[in-house]
Protein backbone atom coordinates (compact mmCIF):
# COMPACT_ATOMS: atom_id res chain seq x y z
CA UNK A 1 0.00 0.00 0.00
CA UNK A 2 3.19 2.35 1.12
CA UNK A 3 4.49 1.46 -2.37
CA UNK A 4 1.32 2.49 -4.45
CA UNK A 5 1.20 5.77 -2.61
CA UNK A 6 4.48 6.50 -3.15
CA UNK A 7 4.62 5.28 -6.70
CA UNK A 8 1.58 8.11 -7.18
CA UNK A 9 2.61 10.65 -5.49
CA UNK A 10 6.20 10.33 -7.32
CA UNK A 11 4.64 10.57 -10.35
CA UNK A 12 2.76 13.41 -9.69
CA UNK A 13 6.04 15.60 -8.32
CA UNK A 14 7.14 14.47 -11.93
CA UNK A 15 5.11 15.87 -13.92
CA UNK A 16 1.84 17.22 -14.56
CA UNK A 17 -1.42 15.52 -14.85
CA UNK A 18 -2.19 16.12 -18.24
CA UNK A 19 1.47 15.42 -19.51
CA UNK A 20 1.35 12.04 -17.77
CA UNK A 21 -1.39 11.05 -20.09
CA UNK A 22 0.01 12.47 -22.74
CA UNK A 23 3.06 10.50 -22.31
CA UNK A 24 0.82 6.96 -21.60
CA UNK A 25 -0.95 7.70 -25.18
CA UNK A 26 2.23 7.87 -26.96
CA UNK A 27 3.84 5.12 -25.26
CA UNK A 28 0.56 3.18 -26.34
CA UNK A 29 1.00 3.93 -29.80
CA UNK A 30 4.28 3.36 -29.90
CA UNK A 31 4.15 -0.19 -28.56
CA UNK A 32 0.73 -0.91 -30.73
CA UNK A 33 2.43 0.84 -33.87
CA UNK A 34 4.31 -2.34 -35.16
CA UNK A 35 2.05 -4.68 -34.58
CA UNK A 36 -0.45 -2.23 -37.04
CA UNK A 37 1.92 -2.27 -39.35
CA UNK A 38 2.84 -5.60 -39.78
CA UNK A 39 -0.74 -6.69 -40.44
CA UNK A 40 -1.50 -3.55 -42.45
CA UNK A 41 0.85 -4.39 -44.87
CA UNK A 42 0.81 -7.92 -44.42
CA UNK A 43 -3.14 -8.34 -44.09
CA UNK A 44 -4.93 -6.10 -45.11
CA UNK A 45 -2.98 -3.97 -47.78
CA UNK A 46 -2.95 -7.13 -49.99
CA UNK A 47 -6.55 -8.31 -49.36
CA UNK A 48 -7.87 -5.02 -50.24
CA UNK A 49 -5.89 -5.39 -53.96
CA UNK A 50 -7.33 -8.66 -54.37
CA UNK A 51 -10.72 -7.02 -53.16
CA UNK A 52 -9.93 -4.50 -56.09
CA UNK A 53 -8.97 -7.08 -58.61
CA UNK A 54 -11.96 -9.05 -58.50
CA UNK A 55 -14.20 -5.74 -59.44
CA UNK A 56 -11.66 -5.85 -62.71
CA UNK A 57 -12.61 -7.26 -65.72
CA UNK A 58 -8.71 -7.89 -66.92
CA UNK A 59 -5.73 -8.38 -65.03
CA UNK A 60 -3.03 -6.45 -65.20
CA UNK A 61 -4.50 -3.28 -67.48
CA UNK A 62 -7.88 -3.22 -66.78
CA UNK A 63 -10.19 -1.89 -69.12
CA UNK A 64 -13.83 -1.53 -66.89
CA UNK A 65 -14.98 -2.36 -63.82
CA UNK A 66 -17.18 -5.05 -63.63
CA UNK A 67 -19.16 -7.65 -61.21
CA UNK A 68 -19.64 -10.25 -63.90
CA UNK A 69 -16.36 -12.87 -61.53
CA UNK A 70 -19.16 -12.66 -58.90
CA UNK A 71 -22.21 -13.49 -61.36
CA UNK A 72 -19.67 -16.40 -62.72
CA UNK A 73 -18.47 -16.97 -59.09
CA UNK A 74 -21.61 -17.44 -57.75
CA UNK A 75 -24.02 -18.80 -60.68
CA UNK A 76 -21.82 -20.28 -63.01
CA UNK A 77 -22.84 -24.29 -62.48
CA UNK A 78 -19.20 -25.08 -61.83
CA UNK A 79 -18.53 -22.61 -59.48
CA UNK A 80 -21.53 -23.31 -57.84
CA UNK A 81 -21.09 -26.96 -57.44
CA UNK A 82 -17.63 -26.85 -55.87
CA UNK A 83 -18.60 -24.07 -53.66
CA UNK A 84 -21.43 -26.33 -52.51
CA UNK A 85 -19.14 -29.21 -52.14
CA UNK A 86 -16.62 -26.80 -49.95
CA UNK A 87 -19.39 -25.85 -47.77
CA UNK A 88 -20.82 -29.32 -47.44
CA UNK A 89 -17.66 -31.18 -46.53
CA UNK A 90 -16.72 -28.40 -44.21
CA UNK A 91 -20.35 -29.01 -42.31
CA UNK A 92 -19.59 -32.68 -42.16
CA UNK A 93 -15.98 -32.51 -40.95
CA UNK A 94 -17.39 -30.26 -38.12
CA UNK A 95 -20.15 -32.27 -36.96
CA UNK A 96 -17.79 -35.48 -37.06
CA UNK A 97 -15.63 -33.96 -35.38
CA UNK A 98 -17.63 -32.86 -32.71
CA UNK A 99 -19.22 -36.00 -31.92
CA UNK A 100 -15.57 -37.81 -32.08
CA UNK A 101 -13.88 -35.27 -29.82
CA UNK A 102 -16.40 -34.35 -27.15
CA UNK A 103 -15.98 -37.94 -25.14
CA UNK A 104 -11.92 -37.49 -25.38
CA UNK A 105 -12.64 -33.55 -23.82
CA UNK A 106 -14.33 -35.06 -21.55
CA UNK A 107 -12.08 -37.91 -20.33
CA UNK A 108 -9.65 -34.51 -19.97
CA UNK A 109 -11.29 -32.48 -18.24
CA UNK A 110 -13.18 -34.17 -15.35
CA UNK A 111 -11.49 -38.27 -15.30
CA UNK A 112 -8.75 -38.58 -12.67
CA UNK A 113 -6.58 -41.05 -14.22
CA UNK A 114 -2.93 -40.86 -13.89
CA UNK A 115 -2.70 -41.20 -17.99
CA UNK A 116 -4.41 -37.68 -18.25
CA UNK A 117 -1.20 -35.66 -19.00
CA UNK A 118 0.06 -38.54 -21.54
CA UNK A 119 -3.16 -38.11 -23.06
CA UNK A 120 -3.28 -34.66 -23.32
CA UNK A 121 0.00 -34.71 -25.06
CA UNK A 122 -0.93 -37.28 -27.68
CA UNK A 123 -3.67 -35.12 -28.76
CA UNK A 124 -2.08 -31.91 -29.11
CA UNK A 125 1.40 -33.15 -30.36
CA UNK A 126 -0.04 -33.86 -34.11
CA UNK A 127 -0.48 -30.34 -34.10
CA UNK A 128 3.29 -29.94 -34.28
CA UNK A 129 3.35 -32.53 -36.90
CA UNK A 130 4.09 -31.16 -40.64
CA UNK A 131 0.76 -31.54 -42.88
CA UNK A 132 2.72 -33.33 -45.36
CA UNK A 133 4.32 -35.88 -43.11
CA UNK A 134 0.11 -36.48 -41.75
CA UNK A 135 -1.20 -36.53 -45.56
CA UNK A 136 2.16 -39.02 -46.89
CA UNK A 137 0.55 -40.90 -43.84
CA UNK A 138 -3.13 -41.24 -44.84
CA UNK A 139 -1.75 -41.81 -48.15
CA UNK A 140 0.18 -44.84 -47.09
CA UNK A 141 -2.99 -45.88 -44.92
CA UNK A 142 -5.19 -45.21 -47.47
CA UNK A 143 -3.65 -46.16 -51.14
CA UNK A 144 -4.15 -49.11 -53.48
CA UNK A 145 -0.74 -50.82 -51.82
CA UNK A 146 -1.33 -49.34 -48.31
CA UNK A 147 -2.10 -50.70 -44.98
CA UNK A 148 -6.29 -50.98 -45.66
CA UNK A 149 -5.95 -52.70 -48.75
CA UNK A 150 -2.99 -54.83 -47.43
CA UNK A 151 -5.34 -56.15 -44.39
CA UNK A 152 -8.31 -56.76 -46.91
CA UNK A 153 -6.21 -58.44 -48.84
CA UNK A 154 -4.40 -60.98 -45.92
CA UNK A 155 -7.94 -61.58 -45.17
CA UNK A 156 -9.38 -62.68 -48.33
CA UNK A 157 -11.95 -60.09 -48.60
CA UNK A 158 -10.76 -58.52 -51.84
CA UNK A 159 -9.16 -59.41 -54.84
CA UNK A 160 -8.23 -55.70 -56.38
CA UNK A 161 -7.32 -53.38 -54.16
CA UNK A 162 -10.53 -50.40 -53.27
CA UNK A 163 -10.26 -47.32 -54.11
CA UNK A 164 -10.34 -45.76 -50.62
CA UNK A 165 -8.33 -42.15 -51.83
CA UNK A 166 -9.33 -39.86 -54.74
CA UNK A 167 -12.88 -39.81 -52.86
CA UNK A 168 -14.74 -37.21 -50.97
CA UNK A 169 -14.63 -39.44 -47.84
CA UNK A 170 -10.79 -40.02 -47.78
CA UNK A 171 -10.89 -35.90 -47.54
CA UNK A 172 -13.10 -35.69 -44.77
CA UNK A 173 -11.20 -38.42 -43.11
CA UNK A 174 -8.42 -36.37 -43.26
CA UNK A 175 -9.30 -33.10 -42.67
CA UNK A 176 -10.98 -34.58 -39.28
CA UNK A 177 -7.71 -36.22 -38.49
CA UNK A 178 -5.85 -33.06 -38.59
CA UNK A 179 -8.94 -31.30 -36.95
CA UNK A 180 -9.67 -33.11 -34.02
CA UNK A 181 -7.01 -31.52 -31.10
CA UNK A 182 -8.37 -28.29 -32.02
CA UNK A 183 -12.23 -28.80 -31.19
CA UNK A 184 -10.89 -31.33 -28.13
CA UNK A 185 -9.06 -28.43 -26.88
CA UNK A 186 -11.82 -25.64 -27.40
CA UNK A 187 -14.66 -28.34 -25.12
CA UNK A 188 -11.64 -29.59 -22.81
CA UNK A 189 -10.96 -25.67 -21.74
CA UNK A 190 -14.94 -25.38 -21.06
CA UNK A 191 -15.65 -28.86 -19.30
CA UNK A 192 -12.92 -27.65 -17.35
CA UNK A 193 -14.22 -24.26 -15.85
CA UNK A 194 -17.75 -25.93 -14.86
CA UNK A 195 -18.39 -26.27 -11.21
CA UNK A 196 -18.83 -30.21 -10.71
CA UNK A 197 -21.23 -29.22 -8.09
CA UNK A 198 -23.92 -28.57 -10.43
CA UNK A 199 -24.08 -32.52 -12.21
CA UNK A 200 -24.02 -33.57 -8.25
CA UNK A 201 -26.52 -31.10 -6.83
CA UNK A 202 -28.68 -32.97 -9.91
CA UNK A 203 -27.68 -35.85 -9.33
CA UNK A 204 -28.76 -35.85 -5.63
CA UNK A 205 -32.19 -34.57 -6.39
CA UNK A 206 -32.84 -37.51 -8.37
CA UNK A 207 -31.69 -36.85 -11.92
CA UNK A 208 -30.42 -39.73 -13.74
CA UNK A 209 -27.11 -39.87 -15.44
CA UNK A 210 -28.67 -39.26 -18.71
CA UNK A 211 -30.84 -36.37 -18.00
CA UNK A 212 -28.00 -34.98 -15.87
CA UNK A 213 -25.92 -35.07 -18.96
CA UNK A 214 -28.49 -33.72 -21.47
CA UNK A 215 -29.82 -31.04 -19.05
CA UNK A 216 -26.63 -30.24 -17.18
CA UNK A 217 -23.22 -30.53 -18.68
CA UNK A 218 -24.25 -30.65 -22.17
CA UNK A 219 -25.99 -27.44 -22.87
CA UNK A 220 -22.82 -25.12 -19.76
CA UNK A 221 -20.29 -26.69 -22.77
CA UNK A 222 -22.19 -25.66 -25.83
CA UNK A 223 -19.87 -22.34 -25.94
CA UNK A 224 -16.73 -24.86 -26.12
CA UNK A 225 -18.24 -27.19 -29.57
CA UNK A 226 -19.88 -23.71 -30.39
CA UNK A 227 -15.84 -21.88 -30.09
CA UNK A 228 -14.09 -25.27 -31.45
CA UNK A 229 -16.85 -25.64 -34.38
CA UNK A 230 -16.01 -21.89 -35.98
CA UNK A 231 -12.23 -23.03 -36.06
CA UNK A 232 -13.13 -25.94 -37.56
CA UNK A 233 -15.37 -25.00 -40.04
CA UNK A 234 -13.19 -21.84 -41.02
CA UNK A 235 -10.07 -23.99 -41.53
CA UNK A 236 -12.01 -26.59 -43.63
CA UNK A 237 -13.32 -24.19 -45.71
CA UNK A 238 -9.87 -22.98 -46.63
CA UNK A 239 -8.02 -26.35 -46.58
CA UNK A 240 -5.57 -27.04 -49.63
CA UNK A 241 -2.96 -29.67 -48.60
CA UNK A 242 -5.51 -32.43 -47.59
CA UNK A 243 -8.00 -31.90 -50.59
CA UNK A 244 -4.97 -31.75 -52.94
CA UNK A 245 -3.11 -35.07 -51.80
CA UNK A 246 -6.00 -37.25 -50.61
CA UNK A 247 -8.46 -36.24 -53.49
CA UNK A 248 -5.58 -36.49 -56.39
CA UNK A 249 -7.28 -34.04 -58.58
CA UNK A 250 -10.50 -35.65 -57.96
CA UNK A 251 -12.10 -33.78 -55.21
CA UNK A 252 -12.63 -29.88 -56.40
CA UNK A 253 -13.17 -27.64 -53.57
CA UNK A 254 -12.38 -23.98 -53.11
CA UNK A 255 -8.73 -23.92 -52.34
CA UNK A 256 -8.07 -26.28 -54.92
CA UNK A 257 -9.89 -23.78 -57.61
CA UNK A 258 -8.91 -20.73 -56.11
CA UNK A 259 -5.11 -21.75 -57.25
CA UNK A 260 -6.29 -23.39 -60.09
CA UNK A 261 -7.63 -20.23 -61.94
CA UNK A 262 -4.91 -17.75 -60.37
CA UNK A 263 -1.73 -20.18 -61.27
CA UNK A 264 -2.91 -22.67 -63.64
CA UNK A 265 -5.11 -20.56 -65.98
CA UNK A 266 -3.95 -17.27 -64.74
CA UNK A 267 -7.25 -15.70 -64.42
CA UNK A 268 -6.71 -13.25 -62.06
CA UNK A 269 -10.46 -11.56 -61.32
CA UNK A 270 -12.40 -15.01 -61.29
CA UNK A 271 -9.93 -15.93 -58.95
CA UNK A 272 -10.38 -13.31 -56.34
CA UNK A 273 -13.78 -13.05 -56.99
CA UNK A 274 -13.75 -16.79 -55.98
CA UNK A 275 -11.43 -15.94 -53.24
CA UNK A 276 -13.93 -12.96 -51.60
CA UNK A 277 -16.71 -15.64 -51.91
CA UNK A 278 -14.76 -17.71 -49.46
CA UNK A 279 -13.85 -15.37 -47.33
CA UNK A 280 -17.47 -13.86 -46.92
CA UNK A 281 -18.50 -17.80 -46.03
CA UNK A 282 -15.66 -17.62 -43.47
CA UNK A 283 -16.65 -14.08 -42.20
CA UNK A 284 -20.69 -15.10 -42.18
CA UNK A 285 -19.71 -17.87 -39.36
CA UNK A 286 -17.95 -15.64 -37.49
CA UNK A 287 -20.59 -13.18 -37.09
CA UNK A 288 -23.27 -15.76 -36.25
CA UNK A 289 -20.90 -16.53 -33.62
CA UNK A 290 -20.50 -13.51 -32.58
CA UNK A 291 -24.39 -13.54 -31.94
CA UNK A 292 -24.36 -16.60 -30.49
CA UNK A 293 -21.79 -15.24 -27.80
CA UNK A 294 -24.65 -12.56 -27.49
CA UNK A 295 -26.88 -14.82 -26.68
CA UNK A 296 -25.20 -16.99 -24.60
CA UNK A 297 -23.96 -14.66 -22.17
CA UNK A 298 -27.66 -12.88 -21.93
CA UNK A 299 -29.06 -16.00 -20.64
CA UNK B 1 -26.03 -45.99 -27.68
CA UNK B 2 -27.04 -43.91 -24.75
CA UNK B 3 -24.39 -40.97 -24.79
CA UNK B 4 -24.36 -40.75 -20.64
CA UNK B 5 -23.29 -44.41 -20.30
CA UNK B 6 -20.74 -43.97 -22.67
CA UNK B 7 -19.14 -40.85 -20.54
CA UNK B 8 -19.94 -42.42 -17.41
CA UNK B 9 -18.31 -46.00 -17.49
CA UNK B 10 -14.77 -44.91 -17.06
CA UNK B 11 -13.84 -48.41 -18.56
CA UNK B 12 -15.59 -47.74 -21.64
CA UNK B 13 -14.86 -44.00 -21.99
CA UNK B 14 -10.80 -44.87 -21.34
CA UNK B 15 -10.99 -47.66 -24.32
CA UNK B 16 -12.67 -44.89 -26.62
CA UNK B 17 -9.65 -42.40 -25.82
CA UNK B 18 -7.55 -45.20 -26.83
CA UNK B 19 -8.77 -45.50 -29.89
CA UNK B 20 -8.88 -42.22 -30.87
CA UNK B 21 -5.38 -41.49 -29.65
CA UNK B 22 -4.56 -44.91 -32.09
CA UNK B 23 -6.44 -42.80 -34.71
CA UNK B 24 -4.48 -39.53 -34.00
CA UNK B 25 -0.82 -41.47 -34.18
CA UNK B 26 -1.51 -44.33 -36.68
CA UNK B 27 -1.07 -41.80 -39.72
CA UNK B 28 1.64 -40.14 -38.35
CA UNK B 29 4.48 -43.46 -37.20
CA UNK B 30 3.48 -45.66 -40.11
CA UNK B 31 5.64 -43.15 -42.49
CA UNK B 32 8.67 -44.38 -39.99
CA UNK B 33 8.86 -48.18 -40.72
CA UNK B 34 8.49 -47.23 -44.18
CA UNK B 35 11.35 -44.96 -44.49
CA UNK B 36 13.97 -48.01 -43.80
CA UNK B 37 12.14 -50.28 -46.39
CA UNK B 38 13.90 -51.31 -49.74
CA UNK B 39 10.69 -51.40 -51.87
CA UNK B 40 10.65 -48.13 -54.54
CA UNK B 41 7.13 -47.25 -53.58
CA UNK B 42 5.17 -46.26 -50.42
CA UNK B 43 4.27 -50.16 -50.09
CA UNK B 44 2.62 -51.66 -46.74
CA UNK B 45 3.62 -53.73 -45.46
CA UNK B 46 7.18 -52.77 -46.05
CA UNK B 47 10.14 -55.09 -46.92
CA UNK B 48 14.00 -55.84 -45.99
CA UNK B 49 15.94 -52.93 -43.98
CA UNK B 50 17.90 -49.93 -46.06
CA UNK B 51 19.25 -46.57 -45.65
CA UNK B 52 19.29 -45.92 -49.55
CA UNK B 53 16.25 -43.32 -49.08
CA UNK B 54 18.11 -41.25 -46.45
CA UNK B 55 21.52 -41.55 -48.65
CA UNK B 56 18.97 -40.41 -51.15
CA UNK B 57 18.06 -36.83 -49.22
CA UNK B 58 21.34 -36.04 -49.13
CA UNK B 59 22.33 -36.80 -52.55
CA UNK B 60 19.60 -35.12 -53.60
CA UNK B 61 20.63 -31.27 -53.16
CA UNK B 62 17.45 -29.42 -53.27
CA UNK B 63 16.28 -30.89 -49.60
CA UNK B 64 19.31 -29.45 -48.02
CA UNK B 65 18.95 -26.05 -49.57
CA UNK B 66 15.04 -26.35 -49.07
CA UNK B 67 15.84 -27.13 -45.63
CA UNK B 68 17.98 -24.24 -45.14
CA UNK B 69 15.66 -21.87 -46.34
CA UNK B 70 12.93 -22.75 -43.95
CA UNK B 71 15.09 -22.58 -41.33
CA UNK B 72 16.43 -19.19 -41.89
CA UNK B 73 12.81 -17.88 -43.23
CA UNK B 74 11.46 -19.47 -39.93
CA UNK B 75 14.36 -18.13 -37.62
CA UNK B 76 13.85 -14.40 -39.57
CA UNK B 77 9.94 -14.58 -38.64
CA UNK B 78 9.94 -15.84 -35.31
CA UNK B 79 12.72 -13.26 -34.52
CA UNK B 80 10.43 -10.28 -35.69
CA UNK B 81 7.60 -11.84 -34.34
CA UNK B 82 8.76 -11.95 -30.68
CA UNK B 83 9.81 -8.29 -30.68
CA UNK B 84 6.56 -6.83 -32.28
CA UNK B 85 4.50 -9.69 -30.48
CA UNK B 86 5.73 -8.41 -26.98
CA UNK B 87 5.05 -5.15 -27.74
CA UNK B 88 1.88 -5.58 -28.39
CA UNK B 89 1.16 -7.71 -25.74
CA UNK B 90 2.19 -5.62 -23.48
CA UNK B 91 -0.22 -2.97 -24.75
CA UNK B 92 -2.96 -4.88 -23.89
CA UNK B 93 -2.12 -6.07 -20.33
CA UNK B 94 -1.03 -2.95 -19.21
CA UNK B 95 -3.30 -0.40 -20.98
CA UNK B 96 -7.00 0.19 -20.74
CA UNK B 97 -8.12 2.24 -24.26
CA UNK B 98 -11.46 2.24 -26.23
CA UNK B 99 -11.87 -0.27 -28.60
CA UNK B 100 -9.36 -2.83 -26.71
CA UNK B 101 -11.07 -6.19 -27.63
CA UNK B 102 -11.86 -5.23 -31.13
CA UNK B 103 -8.01 -4.39 -31.54
CA UNK B 104 -7.50 -7.95 -29.76
CA UNK B 105 -9.84 -9.53 -32.16
CA UNK B 106 -8.64 -8.04 -35.20
CA UNK B 107 -4.96 -8.69 -34.41
CA UNK B 108 -6.14 -12.56 -33.90
CA UNK B 109 -7.60 -13.07 -37.78
CA UNK B 110 -4.61 -14.49 -38.87
CA UNK B 111 -5.05 -17.85 -37.11
CA UNK B 112 -8.63 -18.68 -39.05
CA UNK B 113 -8.29 -15.93 -42.22
CA UNK B 114 -8.23 -18.60 -45.56
CA UNK B 115 -4.41 -19.09 -46.28
CA UNK B 116 -4.97 -19.56 -49.78
CA UNK B 117 -6.30 -15.99 -49.31
CA UNK B 118 -3.90 -14.70 -47.85
CA UNK B 119 -1.14 -16.69 -50.02
CA UNK B 120 -3.16 -15.18 -53.25
CA UNK B 121 -2.87 -11.70 -51.94
CA UNK B 122 0.24 -11.79 -51.07
CA UNK B 123 1.58 -12.84 -54.42
CA UNK B 124 -0.44 -9.51 -55.50
CA UNK B 125 1.15 -7.48 -53.36
CA UNK B 126 4.68 -8.79 -53.36
CA UNK B 127 5.39 -9.33 -57.36
CA UNK B 128 5.40 -5.74 -58.31
CA UNK B 129 7.96 -5.11 -55.52
CA UNK B 130 10.17 -7.71 -56.98
CA UNK B 131 9.83 -9.86 -53.79
CA UNK B 132 8.28 -12.89 -55.05
CA UNK B 133 10.90 -15.36 -54.38
CA UNK B 134 12.37 -13.73 -52.16
CA UNK B 135 13.39 -14.79 -48.45
CA UNK B 136 11.96 -11.41 -47.11
CA UNK B 137 8.32 -11.85 -48.77
CA UNK B 138 8.27 -15.47 -47.71
CA UNK B 139 9.55 -14.08 -43.75
CA UNK B 140 6.66 -11.04 -44.36
CA UNK B 141 4.02 -13.75 -44.77
CA UNK B 142 5.15 -15.69 -41.90
CA UNK B 143 5.21 -13.32 -39.51
CA UNK B 144 2.27 -12.59 -40.32
CA UNK B 145 0.73 -16.00 -39.52
CA UNK B 146 2.62 -16.44 -36.32
CA UNK B 147 2.12 -13.31 -34.87
CA UNK B 148 -0.63 -14.19 -33.10
CA UNK B 149 0.46 -17.17 -31.52
CA UNK B 150 3.25 -15.20 -29.78
CA UNK B 151 0.90 -12.10 -28.90
CA UNK B 152 -1.05 -15.02 -27.13
CA UNK B 153 1.81 -16.86 -25.23
CA UNK B 154 3.40 -13.60 -24.27
CA UNK B 155 -0.06 -11.99 -23.14
CA UNK B 156 -0.70 -15.17 -20.88
CA UNK B 157 2.56 -15.18 -19.29
CA UNK B 158 1.87 -11.32 -18.71
CA UNK B 159 -1.17 -11.57 -16.81
CA UNK B 160 -0.04 -13.74 -14.41
CA UNK B 161 3.49 -11.38 -13.67
CA UNK B 162 1.99 -9.98 -10.32
CA UNK B 163 1.45 -6.11 -10.43
CA UNK B 164 3.40 -5.17 -7.70
CA UNK B 165 6.17 -6.50 -9.07
CA UNK B 166 6.28 -3.67 -11.00
CA UNK B 167 5.37 -1.15 -7.96
CA UNK B 168 7.92 -2.98 -6.05
CA UNK B 169 10.45 -1.71 -9.11
CA UNK B 170 9.90 1.16 -9.81
CA UNK B 171 9.76 2.21 -5.47
CA UNK B 172 13.67 1.14 -5.65
CA UNK B 173 14.11 3.71 -8.41
CA UNK B 174 14.11 1.50 -11.38
CA UNK B 175 12.67 2.88 -14.45
CA UNK B 176 10.34 1.83 -17.22
CA UNK B 177 12.98 0.23 -19.04
CA UNK B 178 14.85 -1.03 -16.55
CA UNK B 179 11.67 -2.50 -14.65
CA UNK B 180 11.07 -4.65 -18.58
CA UNK B 181 14.60 -5.65 -18.67
CA UNK B 182 15.41 -6.78 -15.17
CA UNK B 183 11.90 -7.64 -13.49
CA UNK B 184 9.54 -8.27 -16.61
CA UNK B 185 11.62 -9.80 -19.18
CA UNK B 186 13.23 -12.91 -16.78
CA UNK B 187 9.93 -13.61 -15.90
CA UNK B 188 8.52 -13.69 -19.59
CA UNK B 189 11.23 -16.24 -21.15
CA UNK B 190 9.78 -19.68 -19.95
CA UNK B 191 7.00 -18.69 -21.67
CA UNK B 192 8.19 -16.73 -24.72
CA UNK B 193 11.34 -19.70 -24.96
CA UNK B 194 8.10 -22.32 -25.46
CA UNK B 195 5.74 -19.68 -27.64
CA UNK B 196 8.99 -19.20 -30.07
CA UNK B 197 9.14 -22.68 -30.39
CA UNK B 198 5.98 -23.46 -31.46
CA UNK B 199 6.37 -20.40 -33.97
CA UNK B 200 9.57 -21.98 -35.99
CA UNK B 201 7.79 -24.81 -36.14
CA UNK B 202 3.94 -23.16 -37.07
CA UNK B 203 6.89 -21.12 -39.67
CA UNK B 204 8.71 -24.42 -40.90
CA UNK B 205 5.75 -26.32 -41.86
CA UNK B 206 3.92 -23.63 -43.83
CA UNK B 207 2.46 -24.53 -46.97
CA UNK B 208 -0.85 -23.12 -48.34
CA UNK B 209 0.86 -19.28 -48.22
CA UNK B 210 3.98 -20.21 -49.10
CA UNK B 211 2.84 -22.18 -52.23
CA UNK B 212 2.06 -18.37 -53.76
CA UNK B 213 5.94 -17.21 -52.73
CA UNK B 214 8.19 -19.91 -53.77
CA UNK B 215 9.21 -20.76 -57.29
CA UNK B 216 12.67 -21.82 -58.62
CA UNK B 217 15.97 -20.62 -56.99
CA UNK B 218 13.69 -20.18 -53.64
CA UNK B 219 11.84 -23.77 -52.43
CA UNK B 220 10.71 -24.18 -48.75
CA UNK B 221 10.79 -27.88 -47.61
CA UNK B 222 7.17 -28.57 -47.52
CA UNK B 223 6.75 -27.17 -50.95
CA UNK B 224 10.04 -29.35 -51.80
CA UNK B 225 8.74 -32.34 -50.55
CA UNK B 226 5.07 -31.86 -52.49
CA UNK B 227 6.83 -31.48 -55.77
CA UNK B 228 9.00 -34.85 -54.92
CA UNK B 229 5.74 -36.60 -54.12
CA UNK B 230 3.83 -35.64 -57.26
CA UNK B 231 6.38 -37.65 -59.44
CA UNK B 232 7.44 -40.09 -57.35
CA UNK B 233 5.78 -41.69 -54.31
CA UNK B 234 9.42 -43.47 -53.23
CA UNK B 235 10.00 -43.98 -49.78
CA UNK B 236 12.44 -40.61 -49.81
CA UNK B 237 9.36 -38.74 -48.65
CA UNK B 238 9.31 -41.51 -45.77
CA UNK B 239 12.83 -40.69 -44.86
CA UNK B 240 12.41 -36.53 -44.44
CA UNK B 241 9.10 -37.55 -42.57
CA UNK B 242 11.30 -39.46 -39.97
CA UNK B 243 13.46 -37.03 -40.03
CA UNK B 244 10.89 -33.91 -39.31
CA UNK B 245 9.30 -36.09 -36.64
CA UNK B 246 12.66 -36.65 -34.69
CA UNK B 247 13.32 -32.43 -34.73
CA UNK B 248 9.28 -31.97 -34.04
CA UNK B 249 9.86 -34.71 -31.07
CA UNK B 250 12.67 -32.20 -29.67
CA UNK B 251 10.89 -28.88 -29.82
CA UNK B 252 7.99 -30.85 -28.33
CA UNK B 253 10.20 -32.02 -25.21
CA UNK B 254 11.86 -28.82 -25.34
CA UNK B 255 8.61 -26.85 -24.96
CA UNK B 256 7.20 -29.52 -22.15
CA UNK B 257 9.99 -28.70 -19.79
CA UNK B 258 9.67 -25.23 -20.52
CA UNK B 259 6.29 -24.08 -19.39
CA UNK B 260 3.76 -27.19 -20.54
CA UNK B 261 2.62 -27.94 -23.98
CA UNK B 262 -0.85 -27.43 -23.03
CA UNK B 263 0.30 -23.56 -22.08
CA UNK B 264 0.64 -22.89 -25.68
CA UNK B 265 -3.45 -23.62 -26.77
CA UNK B 266 -5.27 -22.33 -23.51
Amino acid sequence: MTAAVAGITDEIERAPRARVDFARLATLIALLAPAAALLGIGLVWPFLMMLGISFQDKFPDPTALTFANYSTALTDPYFLRITLRTFAMALVVTATTAVLSYPVAWFLARSQSRWKHLVFLAVISPLMVSIIVRTIGWTIILGNEGLINAMLAGLGLVTEPLRLMQSFWSVVVGMVHILIPFMVLSIATVLGKIDPAYAEAAAVLGASPRRNFLKIMLPLSVQGIASGSVIVFCLTVGAYVTPVMLGRGQVAVLAVTIHEQMVVLVDWPTGAAVAMVLTAGTLIVLLLYGVFLRRHSRR
Amino acid sequence: MNPTHFLTSERVLKAYVFTILLFLALPIIIVVPLAFSTDVSLTFPPHGFSLRWFANILARREFAAAFLNSAIIAILSTAIALVIGIMSAIAFARFRFPGRETLLLLFMTPLIFPAIVLGAAMALMLSPLGLLRSVQGLALAHTVLIFPYILRTALATLFEIDASLHEAAYTLGANRWQTFRHVILPLLRPGLLAGATFALIISFDEFTVSMFLVGPGLMTLPLEMYNYSEFSLDPTIAAISTVLLVITSIAILIIEKLVGLGRQFS
